[in-house]
């Protein structure tokens, strides 16, 4: 059941001349309705600029049409954020020396929460059980005279600086979006009263507008009504896919065909994923991946496969493998090209450690890979060498997407610290939410281990609980590395997320101005280091002096 | 453990049954102290005496399904008191009637074996009262109830010495019956209680091969702790010929080396890893049972080479109940029943293979040897479990639910 939402707007020029607010109000195809949302927007263009009514216009046909050519992955403030200040400098080129200025409030529903991007003066309400409740503060002047001059608008800055809000949707709610033409000459009381009357959202918004208009409003008057009828279930994947119509392939054997493949080999099977080798008519080898059929009555295993497909689509580029179209696909299960090449874990294995030059290489392909996908806001959960491919045109591809887990799209996590032990982030383990400084923590002990043939914080098993000190520096292992590649390691693989590099492209550029860059670690006192062992330590030796004391007194 | 624990759950339930948990381990295990004196006194052979001290264990490891079931079907409390019962009768005759032959010794042992299924009603019983996240932390104090062994065998032969052996079944009633009416006056069932388990669920569970692994290292773990528990009192008799109030003795301090360091061995588990813990475990206990094997002239280094297998014996039994609701915690009902019978089975193979090897051999070193190497294979066995456990683990493998 997706999101059920009734709408409506009204939008009146008033005793004015020509009408310059412009409302708008978009329903997606079912599928971008799941993953980007319902949009609903109200623009009042500033009639004292060069014209106000084409850039509150222009404004809202640049939200309607480019978010929903923004990832999908991406979460909705990140995408307005880049879209909104991409047009904010359209505004302000393109009013012939004069800024285009314009308010804008918008609502996104997405699932079920609601997201409210607002500039400008124009106000948004809730009605949540009964109660009204003001969203939006207005961006203007507070002195007397100076209550209509905004502050903030779309057009008026270089840098654009949007109020977002969000929250949870309940089935029921309904929310109000008015122009400054219709507030002003109402008050929360009346807006209140016409919202409890229990319309339908067109009244309600014609009934808002003639009220202010009937007060002598001077102002043109929009408003824009939305109700919240009935909340999704929280899951994507429901949404994507209607997975119970697809089956699960049954075992398959070798030269068996399927569907329209033919089965060469059982590549590998684990608890949870098999994975064939396929043959396509054109002899093209492919990989098949499916659950392996005891796994058919867990429904979260084939949500989970479902949604690693999606994932993959959305983040296709050339550091992950190739996916197959599949247009005639009938069971639950995904297809990738057979990229030639080994993954690191074997590479260690036939090739011992690596030279540092060559990890270098694979550093900075691994990080600007890792890049990209935080880029498009997907956090990949379970970076290792075994998932890392490097194939024999030296590309890097980073494979298995089962754990990979995207803000605001994925499900709240379950309890636990999915991923594998050894390159799980110390945070994690503590409770702490996905989030991309733990990919870079998976990347940092990825390059130890196949630098070192060890782990930072030594070996993590399964259903442990570790501790972590102070990682070893990969240089007591191999003398040969040199400081800054040391300085750069430990700093990914810092206990606390917060000493980590904030962003990939941050590590990228430490790696990429390598040995030219200065040392910036400098010894740390004992004291600062460890304060508690040092203050322990002194009170422990001084009891210990004072036990030795008394003996001898006594003695 | 913190105050929202004690706001959860049902105290006087978890009482209860932490207190019929102990004594069902009490008189479970109350034959292994006795068997010197009854063997004595009714003349059996080193073989039988394993056989009588072993029948308890094993009849206990299979009676846990029995008593699983009824707690299922039933509930918790009535397979409880029903286990209650007919310990109670069947100590009741042993006191009254007597026990005059090995074939009535071991018609007892079976009797007492309702005592030892008190695992598969007592943990329950007093877990799902709990949210899951209390729950390890209750399952934790109810089995702590494992201490039982160390009153038998503390106090057990010294009362045997004082009123002879057919009274201490007697004696032991005292306590039995007041644990019955507090049992049924404070325990209640949880209101909200899962799904009975059915054979798929079994089959589904011995499908994969780490429960194989598991059953398997706990019947070397659990196994050797009862097992040992059981034949020691002979052991120390046979071997150096102590009286059987100081076997008593020092066996009581080989069973609390071993039932105290159960929950650090739990605690070790969660810092150090499962996997890590057991290594240390089975090395230790496997080169101290192999070094007392070789015929030590000094009762006291033996004893220590016992106590410290059992220190590592009894960690493991931590360890091994520290990763198994992890890493199957869907299937923890099932799994905590069939690992807990392949213990069971492994006591009550170590406690009659002493004796019978003993009896064929004329020496338990054949016995410690191979118990020792049972050791060192679990200990290869558990490379391969880490082997394989380098693994990708989804969050629906994980669970907040701890023991």
């Amino acid at each position: 059941m997706p999101l059920q939402l009734r709408t409506a707007e009204f939008s009146s020029a008033g005793p004015r001349k020509d009408n310059q607010d412009a409302v708008r109000i978009v329903t997606p195809a079912p599928r971008l309705a799941a993953s980007k949302g319902h949009l609903m927007a109200l623009a009042d263009g500033v009639s004292q600029c060069h014209d106000g009514g084409l850039a509150a216009r222009a404004t809202l046909q640049a939200l309607a049409l480019d978010y929903y050519s923004t990832p999908e992955t991406w979460s909705v403030v990140q995408a307005l954020e880049k879209l909104l200040s991409a047009h904010n400098r359209w505004l302000r080129a393109n009013g012939g020396g004069q800024p285009l200025l314009t308010t804008l409030t918008a609502l996104v529903m997405r699932g079920t929460r609601y997201t409210l991007p607002h500039i400008g003066d124009c106000r948004a309400y809730m009605l949540r059980n009964g109660k009204l409740r003001k969203l939006t503060v207005e961006h203007v002047w507070e002195q007397p005279e100076m209550h209509h001059v905004l502050k903030r608008a779309m057009g008026l800055d270089e840098h654009l600086l949007m109020d977002y809000c969000e929250g949870d949707l309940r089935a029921g709610d309904r929310f109000v979006v008015l122009s400054d033409g219709v507030w002003a000459s109402l008050d929360d009381l009346t807006v209140h009263a016409q919202l409890l009357r229990d319309r339908d959202p067109q009244t309600t918004c014609e009934a808002l507008v003639s009220a202010a208009l009937q007060r002598g409003s001077q102002d043109n008057a929009s408003a824009l009504v939305v109700v919240v009828d009935e909340l999704p279930e929280a899951n994507l994947a429901d949404v994507l896919e209607p997975i119970d119509e697809r089956a699960l392939p049954p075992r398959l054997k070798a030269g068996q065909r399927f569907e329209d493949w033919e089965v060469v080999s059982n590549l590998a099977e684990s608890r949870q994923s098999i994975i064939y080798r396929v043959r396509d008519p054109l002899q093209q080898n492919w990989l098949l991946k499916t659950l392996p059929p005891q796994a058919r009555d867990d429904a979260d295993a084939c949500r989970d496969l479902v949604l690693e497909e999606w994932f993959m689509r959305r983040v296709a580029g050339q550091h992950i493998p190739e996916l197959h179209p599949l247009p005639a696909r009938q069971h639950l299960y995904y297809v990738m090209r057979e990229h030639a090449g080994v993954t690191l874990e074997q590479h260690k294995r036939e090739h011992g450690l690596l030279s540092v030059n060559l990890a270098l290489e694979i550093a900075a392909k691994l990080v600007r890979g890792i890049g990209l996908l935080h880029r498009r806001n997907l956090i990949h959960r379970d970076i290792k060498p075994d998932n890392l491919l490097l194939d024999d045109e030296g590309v890097l591809r980073i494979l298995d997407f089962g754990l990979a887990f995207c803000p605001g799209l994925s499900s709240p996590e379950r309890a636990g610290a999915p991923g594998t032990p050894s390159y799980i982030a110390p945070e994690v383990f503590a409770g702490a939410g996905p989030a991309p400084q733990q990919d870079l923590y998976s990347a940092g002990v990825t390059l130890f281990y196949l630098l070192t043939g060890h782990y930072p914080y030594g070996e993590v098993e399964a259903f442990q609980r570790p501790r972590f000190g102070r990682a070893t520096p990969p240089s007591r292992y191999r003398p040969d590395i040199p400081p800054w590649l040391d300085e750069c390691l430990l700093k990914a693989l810092e206990a606390d997320p917060a000493k980590r590099y904030e962003t990939a492209e941050e590590w990228l550029l430490t790696l990429e101005h390598g040995e030219r860059q200065s040392l910036k670690r400098e010894p740390v006192p004992l004291l600062e280091r460890e304060p508690l062992v040092v203050w322990r330590s002194v009170a422990l030796g001084a009891l210990a002096l004072n036990i030795v004391l008394l003996a001898v007194m006594f003695h | 453990m913190n105050k929202s624990f004690w706001k959860a759950g049902h105290k006087p339930t978890l009482f209860a049954a932490f207190l019929y948990f102990d004594l069902s381990f009490m008189v479970w295990y109350v034959l292994g102290p006795l068997g010197v004196q009854i063997a004595t006194d009714l003349g059996l052979s080193a073989q039988e005496r394993g056989m009588m001290v072993a029948t308890p264990i094993l009849a206990g490891a299979v009676l846990r399904l029995l008593l699983g079931f009824m707690a299922d079907r039933l509930s918790p409390k009535t397979a409880g008191i029903f286990g209650q019962v007919v310990v109670i009768t069947a100590l009741s005759l042993a006191w009254l009637l007597g026990v005059d032959s090995y074939h009535q010794a071991l018609l007892l042992g079976l009797g007492l074996g309702f005592a030892g299924a008190s695992f598969a009603v007592a943990l329950p019983l007093a877990s799902q009262w709990y949210p899951p996240e209390h729950q390890g932390t209750a399952m934790g104090i109810a089995g702590a109830g494992n201490s039982g062994t160390v009153l038998a065998a503390l106090f057990a032969p010294g009362l045997a010495y004082l009123f002879g052996w057919e009274n201490v079944f007697g004696l032991a009633l005292i306590p039995l019956g007041i644990t019955l009416v507090i049992f049924m006056v404070c325990a209640r069932n949880a209101p909200q209680r899962p799904k009975p388990k059915s054979a798929h669920d079994y089959m589904v569970a011995l499908n994969d091969r780490d429960t194989w692994w598991f059953m398997f290292f706990y019947s070397v773990t659990f196994g050797g702790f009862i097992g040992l528990a059981s034949a020691l009192p002979g052991y120390f008799s046979d071997q150096y010929g102590l009286n059987p109030v100081v076997a008593g003795y020092y066996t009581a301090a080989c069973v609390m080396a071993g039932s105290f360091m159960r929950p650090l061995g739990g605690a070790l588990a969660d810092r150090i890893g499962g996997i890590r813990a057991l290594l240390c475990m089975y090395g230790v206990a496997s080169v101290c049972i192999a070094l007392v094997g070789f015929h030590l002239s000094s009762s006291l280094a033996a004893l220590a080479l016992f106590v410290a297998a059992m220190l590592g014996l009894g960690a493991g039994n931590g360890s091994v109940f520290q990763l198994v609701p992890q890493r199957f915690h869907r299937e923890i009902g099932v799994m905590t029943g069939l690992v807990g019978m392949a213990g069971g089975v492994g006591g009550f193979v170590l406690a009659a293979g002493l004796g019978a090897i003993k009896q064929h051999t004329g020496d338990y070193q054949l016995g410690l040897w191979l118990f020792a190497s049972l050791g060192a294979l679990a200990w290869f066995g558990l490379l391969n479990v880490k082997r394989r456990w380098r693994t990708t683990w989804g969050s629906s493998a994980m669970t907040a639910a701890r023991v």
